[in-house]
């Protein structure tokens, strides 16, 4: 239920216009670049993350933090897609603003994905861990693998 | 987990039934990425995936036994024969989009399995088109000219100035998996050439990476456990997530293999010299 009612936020979010910034004159390329910050942040926290989760780094709790960090940043991927924002270094494919629902499905899944892995995180239980982590990186690649452009 | 304790492992698995076995080798060599279809919902291995090359689109034959359409007439010997000299049990040469080339170094034991697995799966009545290729390769002759130039069956030999791990990803890399048909340059006429070996390449409109030990150009500042977790995951060392057609290739192969067969993989791949990509 919680889930429907973020993905249809996120739909809407993603098919609006670049309004959603306009009050502070966020420019279409600025809004291409805070989206590639945002995901730059993911990938560090990510990066992090999966060298506790294949024992190669020792969690000392630390863990958690990069896992509420993934978890903060998927939240804040619904409002970093507006209409209009792809442009400049921008590697989305247009099938975000031609799907959105299937787009906003995909985020959902992955904010389901990092919660799940903040409650690993926090059993400090390395199965749990393990698992809940592959979990986020297939999210990622799904997403990746439909809506960006090909590497 | 030492080389010693994965053979151990394989071939506990070995003893216990052949067509597990083959449903794993069949994983490993990466049939069904091309023996599937690009469709919603496609039955696995039935065929009729198109596949576009420089030479034109080749069309995947369907693997399940079906006697019609698929392989349920083939024996043992007409299998092993198509990997390991690239013909059908009519003796028809096969194009190398079929990558002969590189299955000609499985073992008879390890076709066998996948023969097996293949034979238990349901059979599927799908007749799949005839390959639309350019004028000069429209024939199986033009096949047969290809191969007499540019073909030589050769089993793998274990080097035994390596260990067991290297033995192991050196069988997977170059002739299971088949890693370098994408991952190796060709000229011309769609020869892998041995000297640039994982240089990487060019597919259609994508770039293949380099995934040599070369520092800038290749795979050079990935650890082991790097690769190993890329091909479980797709995860790369900083974090980033491939959205490539590597994406396939970790779904239905790389993924589905123990984490020691991935390691044996790492172990071959830091082995190869570093090698800059070829210009475009």
């Amino acid at each position: 239920m919680q889930r429907k009612f973020f993905s249809a936020i996120a739909a809407l979010t993603i098919s609006s216009t670049l309004s959603l910034y306009a009050f502070a004159d966020t420019t279409p390329e600025d809004a291409a670049d805070y989206r590639s910050a945002v995901m730059t942040s993911l990938r560090g926290h990510i990066g992090a993350a999966s060298m506790i989760a294949r024992g190669l780094v020792e969690n000392d709790g630390h863990l958690l933090g990069h896992a509420q960090g993934l978890a903060n940043g998927a939240n804040e991927l619904s409002r970093v897609f507006p209409k209009g924002s792809n442009v400049g270094e921008s590697e989305a494919l247009p099938l975000i603003w031609e799907e959105p629902e299937a787009f906003a499905e995909a985020i959902a899944n992955l904010q389901e994905a990092t919660a799940a892995f903040v409650t690993a995180a926090e059993s400090g239980d390395e199965e749990a861990i393990g698992a809940a982590f592959r979990n986020v990186g297939m999210s990622c690649r799904g997403c990746h693998d439909r809506f960006r452009v090909q590497q | 987990m030492g080389a010693a304790a994965m053979m151990a492992a394989l071939s506990a698995f070995a003893a216990d039934d052949i067509v597990e076995r083959g449903r794993y080798l069949t994983y490993a060599g990466g049939c069904i990425s091309c023996h599937t279809e690009d469709v919603e919902d496609a039955i696995p291995l039935a065929g009729g995936r198109a596949m576009e090359t420089p030479f034109g689109t080749f069309y995947s034959p369907n693997l399940t036994p079906d006697m019609k359409s698929g392989i349920g007439g083939w024996s043992d010997d007409d299998f092993v024969d198509a990997f390991w000299e690239g013909v059908s049990p009519d003796g028809k040469h096969y194009f190398p989009a079929f990558p002969y080339t590189s299955y000609t170094g499985a073992s008879r034991d390890d076709l066998l399995a996948i023969k097996a697995y293949l034979f238990s799966l349901e059979p599927v009545p799908k007749e799949t088109a005839d390959h639309d290729l350019a004028w000069y390769m429209s024939s199986r002759i033009a096949a047969g000219a290809w191969k007499a130039v540019n073909f030589e069956p050769a089993r793998f030999e274990p080097d035994p100035s390596q260990d067991e791990q290297w033995n192991r990803g050196a069988y997977l890399v170059r002739h299971l998996g088949h890693c370098g048909e994408c991952h190796t340059p060709r000229n011309a006429i769609g020869v892998s050439q041995a000297d640039t070996e994982m240089a990487g390449s060019t597919f259609g409109e994508e770039k293949i990476p380099n995934i040599t030990t070369h520092r800038i150009d290749g795979i050079g500042r990935w650890s082991a456990s790097d690769i190993e977790y890329f091909l479980d995951i797709g995860m790369l060392p900083d974090g980033d997530f491939t959205g490539s057609s590597m994406v396939d290739v970790i779904e239905d192969n790389t993924s589905k293999l123990t984490r020691d067969d991935r390691l044996a993989i790492a172990s071959y791949l830091k082995s190869l010299p570093p090698r800059e990509s070829a210009e475009d």
